[in-house]
């Protein structure tokens, strides 16, 4: 009996939060949380193809915090320095334009816009998820002899939508400092979170490739993306190992096998091996950005 | 035990020589099985190789031939034009081409598997498919037809990404502003083209000195005068030494000379490699020579008189016209059935910008064979129809025997060269007197003209 009425409590509460939910993401003025200003810059400078290594320096350098932990990343066993980076430059350098521009973007948001109080724990996993899409997506791209240049970004921005419910939830009505359950979360992440992320992609111009990714990377909805970059195609895949990976898949190595998109990439059983295998060069990749 | 489905015919590999095979095995009134790895059947020249550089080619003359037009209409070009916005035809092309080819290889009534194949024996293979389940054939006759991909060399790390390959290079998503492009061969030649007249600052590198090196000395000369105009350069009797990504911006290439250049993005395209790791070929007898070729006598037949090998596996020509032509031909000689006339004269055709062809002799060839040869040519730029089209570059050669009667060879370079060559192709196939060149009427205004003012510049050079 007391079981049965937490059920209902849990139900009636994830109601009342799907249709505030529904509510917000219907409304013609939703309030997004702004794109921090150097992660918006940071985007801006990596599609120019004039910006040049001092621009994302001085522009890194504008945060602290951030071109601490870009020093540290370079600085980190994932990326083996042949001597220590002491310098933004030298860590650019290091890194790469690229990978440099996913980072600080991920870096930025991360501690910015969705710092979400009382869901810290599960905001880093699923930072830690997106991470590993990113870097798995570059090397399926790889794989297909693709062009990989925008794999890595639409891995790490593909469920932007699910921290973006976070921040929607801390505006709920009279729930503020109240923590909700997370599978309620989760459930408001499986019904909103392609919504939401698309809005966000929007509402912060990210580049056509990742805002179509954000819309159709999910296993029966990437046939619709038409960008030939395959970016949610690609990033489907890669969502599926980072979460076999990091432990939360109901799929296992085989059943993988059976899963549509590996059927379209045109993956056979060695491929998905050989993709497996990097698990152990991409897991202390992500955890390095995240520590 | 496995059991075997037992056909009469296995092709394996589904591009233009498997598909001919296939096709005239089904049409023989035999049973074919035709296996295809990936999913759709065509094999890499649908999918990464002649179709798609073709549809960037033409999406690129089409933007110049805008550019040409805002003396007349007011516009301007996108700042950011991406390769993508060139590409919008491709799907569409690759579809229609695929469905065209499944519907034909269905109306045939070929078997179409679609796994990886590998030989158990000389007479069966096993299909390994997606899910990692088997299905094993036998045959009397097996035809290898697997194909090729891009060389990755030893010292370059292609990351397709700034380093990338002619598969890879399909799915920019930004015009680069530069462009170091490696190799001197068609492929290389073709892309450099086309970057190029996109406004791309294109450099080739080769250990040639000049590119193309295998085709008449003068279209090359042609095509290089053409390339530069567009602010391409060639750098031939270069070794490369390294290339490698800066991390920042640049691919940094070195040069054994020490001579270092710089660009966004570097293109390898030095050579191709068979498609045969997957086929456990030790289960046949059959030995790879030391550049990883099947050795094929002039029926496709391999060292296993009862395995053939057709296409991109055997090596050069590589042409997708020629490897039809090898597929067709191997299935006939397998089923004991006249395969006609071999072909005596095959054009060549190559996709640069201008495009190129050519067809039987060559100048140097001629002089070595007939001990001289007279020469005619015809710049496009004289004809009617080439001064309507606005055509600044543009060359017909012909070249014939040391007294000037016998059509020996025809040589294009310019728009239209692979239509062009056609008329060429039959001259030599009748054996056509230079004169006939002459007596005939063509179309006005149109290239072909060029043909009968070539043949006069021969004429007019005959010692009487």
């Amino acid at each position: 009996m007391a079981h049965s009425s937490i059920v209902s409590l849990e139900q009636e509460e994830r109601e009342t939060l799907r249709a505030f939910i529904t509510d917000q993401l219907g409304r013609g003025n939703l309030e997004l949380p702004l794109l921090p200003v150097v992660a918006n810059q940071v985007l801006l400078l990596s599609s120019d193809p004039d910006s040049e290594v001092a621009q994302f320096s001085s522009l890194i350098q504008q945060d602290q915090a951030l071109a601490g932990q870009i020093i540290r990343i370079a600085n980190s066993p994932a990326y083996a320095p042949r001597a220590p980076i002491v310098s933004l430059q030298q860590a650019i350098t290091w890194l790469g334009l690229n990978m440099l521009a996913g980072l600080a973007f991920s870096v930025s948001v991360q501690s910015g816009v969705f710092h979400t109080t009382g869901y810290e724990q599960e905001v880093r996993g699923l930072w830690r998820h997106a991470l590993a899409t990113g870097l798995f997506g570059k090397e399926i791209a790889r794989r297909i002899r693709h062009n990989v240049e925008n794999a890595f970004l639409c891995g790490l921005l593909h469920t932007i939508g699910k921290p973006a419910i976070l921040h929607l939830l801390s505006q709920a009505p009279g729930r503020s400092t109240e923590r909700f359950s997370w599978r309620t979360v989760e459930s408001l992440f499986d019904d909103f979170h392609v919504t939401a992320g698309s809005k966000l992609g929007a509402a912060w111009q990210l580049p056509d490739p990742v805002q179509e990714t954000i819309r159709y990377y999910q296993d029966d909805q990437y046939h619709q993306a038409s960008s030939p970059t395959k970016g949610a195609m690609i990033t489907c895949l890669a969502h599926h190992l980072a979460s076999v990976m990091l432990g939360n898949s109901s799929h296992d190595e085989k059943s993988l096998l059976t899963l549509p998109v590996v059927q379209d990439l045109n993956f056979y059983p060695e491929d998905m091996t050989a993709l497996l295998e990097l698990s152990e060069t991409i897991k202390p990749s992500v955890e390095c950005f995240l520590s | 035990m496995t059991l075997s489905t037992a056909v009469d015919l296995i092709v394996i590999g589904s591009g233009p020589a498997g598909q001919k095979a296939a096709i005239q095995g089904a049409k023989a009134g035999k049973r074919v099985a035709l296996i295809e790895q990936t999913r759709q059947v065509g094999g890499a020249c649908v999918y990464q190789g002649t179709i798609p550089s073709k549809t960037l080619r033409e999406s690129a003359l089409q933007m110049v031939r805008f550019l040409q037009a805002t003396e007349v209409f007011e516009f301007r070009m996108r700042d950011d034009i991406k390769i993508t916005n060139l590409m919008t035809r491709l799907d569409r092309v690759m579809r229609a081409h695929g469905e065209f080819m499944k519907a034909q290889l269905t109306r045939n009534g070929i078997d179409c598997f679609h796994g990886r194949a590998g030989f158990v024996s000389d007479h069966e293979v096993r299909i390994q498919h997606l899910d990692g389940s088997a299905t094993f054939v036998t045959a009397p006759v097996i035809v290898m037809a697997t194909g090729s991909r891009p060389r990755v060399p030893d010292n370059i790390p292609i990351d397709h990404e700034h380093i990338l390959d002619s598969d890879s290079i399909l799915s920019l998503v930004y015009l680069p502003k530069s462009l170091t492009v490696l190799g001197g061969g068609v492929i290389a030649s073709e892309y450099a083209s086309i970057f190029a007249l996109l406004g791309v600052q294109v450099t080739m590198v080769d250990t040639a000195d000049r590119p193309l090196k295998f085709l008449d000395q003068e279209l090359t000369e042609e095509f290089c005068g053409s390339f530069e105009k567009t602010g391409g350069h060639y750098r031939g009797g270069q070794n490369i030494h390294t290339v490698q990504w800066d991390g920042r911006s640049h691919v940094t290439t070195v040069l054994e000379s020490g001579e270092t250049l710089e660009s966004e993005k570097v293109l390898v395209a030095l050579g191709r490699v068979s498609n045969l790791e997957h086929l456990n070929l030790q289960a046949t007898g059959i030995q790879p020579t030391t550049r990883g070729l099947i050795s094929v006598n002039t029926h496709c037949q391999t060292t296993v008189p009862h395995i053939y090998a057709v296409g991109d596996v055997i090596g050069p020509p590589s042409l997708a016209s020629c490897s039809m032509e090898q597929g067709r031909r191997a299935v006939c000689h397998a089923l004991g059935l006249n395969s006609g006339v071999s072909p005596e004269h095959i054009p060549m055709g190559i996709y640069t910008i201008p495009e190129m062809s050519s067809v039987g002799l060559s100048e140097q060839d001629a002089i070595a064979k007939h001990g001289g040869a007279l020469v005619g040519r015809a710049r496009f730029h004289e004809i009617a129809r080439g001064q309507i089209s606005g055509m600044t570059n543009g060359l017909l050669k012909m070249v014939a025997d040391p007294k000037g009667d016998l059509l020996l060879g025809v040589h294009i370079v310019g728009e239209g060269a692979t239509e062009l060559i056609h008329i060429g192709q039959m001259g030599l196939l009748h054996h056509m007197p230079i004169d006939r060149f002459i007596d005939n009427i063509f179309n006005f205004p149109t290239l072909a003209e060029a043909y009968r003012v070539a043949a006069l510049d021969i004429a007019k050079q005959r010692q009487h």
